[in-house]
């Protein structure tokens, strides 16, 4: 590599890092506790679990849940309602317009016995505080694009530094860490061990919470154009007056698709339906098919199914980038691994700042003089 | 050569990364969950091992 492509790399790098490091320790520090949210909520109360129930016994229906929500706020409207994918439980969420961009209350209902079990609690706990600084900085999708271009920001720092790992270590065996060097030495080769070490995990894991951040813009994007099409009959028709059941919707659905399972049921006029029809979005049971979900069109007057298609690229991209992002898909020991991952991120990001910091009033000419000297 | 030696370890490193990340997400059995563990557990085991050798 010639000393000129050796100062661009060491250039981006350089700008990039010191652009995005800030934001990155704080979302591998508010990312520690989201690996383990489902745990801390069950530890710290946050989280109530459904009675254990006798195999096979039967459930209740979803109306059921709806009627109930609709006592409790009478004033409001019934958004959606959602499975638990772990436990035998339904969401009920509600707000005061089906666009409110925020729920005013999520009723959780023990799916055997009707009963509610939880009222979750709505922006407020400290939870929410560390996923509202890790989503959007507490400010809505501008924040949430913010932390997508951070991401992007990121991306270029791995990759360059990827390029100048090669020249650093040209004289090193894979691995060395110089204890017996100076600090700044010693600093220099751990960051490089860990972060060529973790390459592949911090890379996923930046270009996977990337995407995420895109999730809104791309479903405004699907309601746009392919959704629009599947509900093009309905253009400029009145909402319907009364609602059909939205069990029997959820039930239609799984007819309309046998090897999936109802995941989460969008009411009429909210953001992920349409004015006339419940969405029933379904998904498998693997732990692939799980988190890849299908939408099922039922239409909300008279309860007959609509149209089923599978969901774009984009959207499919999206589902499959959560769990990637999350690593909430291999029981308990792969989410201590991402912490230990993420852990090691902190450092990565630590060591960086503080070669920079260590070196900042040298000129630019000693850096590359000390990689020419590494390279010759 | 230099590259071989320079490539190797971070390269068998990523494929043991990526193949863990996707052997937990498409793996239908017990058994592919535990390869994924051990599989993303050879990164971090590597730098434990570096710097306990350094």
């Amino acid at each position: 590599m010639s000393t000129k492509s050796l100062k661009v790399w060491y250039r981006v790098h350089k700008w990039t890092s010191l652009v995005c490091t800030l934001f990155l320790l704080l979302l591998c520090l508010t990312g520690l506790p989201l690996i383990f949210e489902d745990e801390i909520n069950v530890w710290t109360g946050a989280t109530v679990e459904p009675n254990e129930a006798a195999p096979g016994a039967p459930v209740v229906s979803i109306d059921r849940f709806i009627e109930d929500a609709r006592r409790r706020l009478p004033d409001d409207t019934v958004t959606f309602v959602s499975r638990d994918r772990d436990s035998p439980a339904w969401f009920v969420g509600m707000a005061k317009t089906m666009t409110a961009p925020e729920p005013t209350a999520v009723f959780k209902y023990d799916a055997h016995t009707g009963t509610m079990i939880h009222d979750i609690p709505q922006r407020q706990g400290l939870m929410f505080t560390i996923r509202a600084l890790h989503v959007d900085l507490f400010a809505g999708l501008p924040g949430t694009l913010f932390i997508g271009a951070v991401g992007l920001c990121f991306l270029a720092s791995m990759v360059s530094g990827i390029v100048l790992y090669a020249p650093f270590m040209r004289k090193l065996n894979f691995g060395t860490v110089r204890a017996a060097k100076a600090p700044r030495a010693r600093w220099l080769d751990l960051h490089n061990l860990l972060g060529i070490a973790t390459a592949a995990w911090l890379l996923v894991v930046a270009v996977t919470g990337t995407i995420n951040t895109l999730t809104l813009p791309l479903l405004g994007l699907w309601q746009g154009t392919e959704l629009a099409d599947m509900t093009k009959a309905w253009r400029g028709q009145p909402p319907p007056s009364t609602l059909s059941s939205a069990q029997r919707a959820a039930e239609t659905a799984r007819v309309a698709v046998p090897d999936m399972d109802v995941a989460f049921l969008g009411f009429p006029g909210g953001l992920f339906s349409t004015p006339h029809h419940y969405m029933v979005f379904m998904r498998g049971d693997t732990t692939l098919t799980s988190r890849l979900l299908k939408p099922v069109m039922i239409d909300a007057e008279t309860g007959a199914l609509t149209d089923s298609r599978t969901l774009p690229w984009y959207l499919t991209a999206i589902l499959l980038a959560q769990p990637l992002h999350f690593g909430d898909y291999g029981g308990m020991p792969l989410k201590i691994i991402w912490a230990l991952f993420d852990l090691v991120a902190i450092v990565v990001l630590g060591s960086g700042l503080y070669l920079w910091l260590a070196r900042r009033r040298t000129p630019i000419e000693s850096h590359i003089a000390e990689i020419e000297r590494l390279t010759s | 050569m230099t590259a071989v030696r320079l490539w190797k370890w971070p390269l068998v490193l990523a494929v043991l990364t990526v193949f863990g990340l996707l052997a937990a997400l498409l793996g239908q059995d017990a058994i592919w969950w535990v390869a994924s563990w051990a599989t993303l557990a050879a990164p971090l085991a590597v730098i434990v091992l570096c710097v306990l050798r350094s």
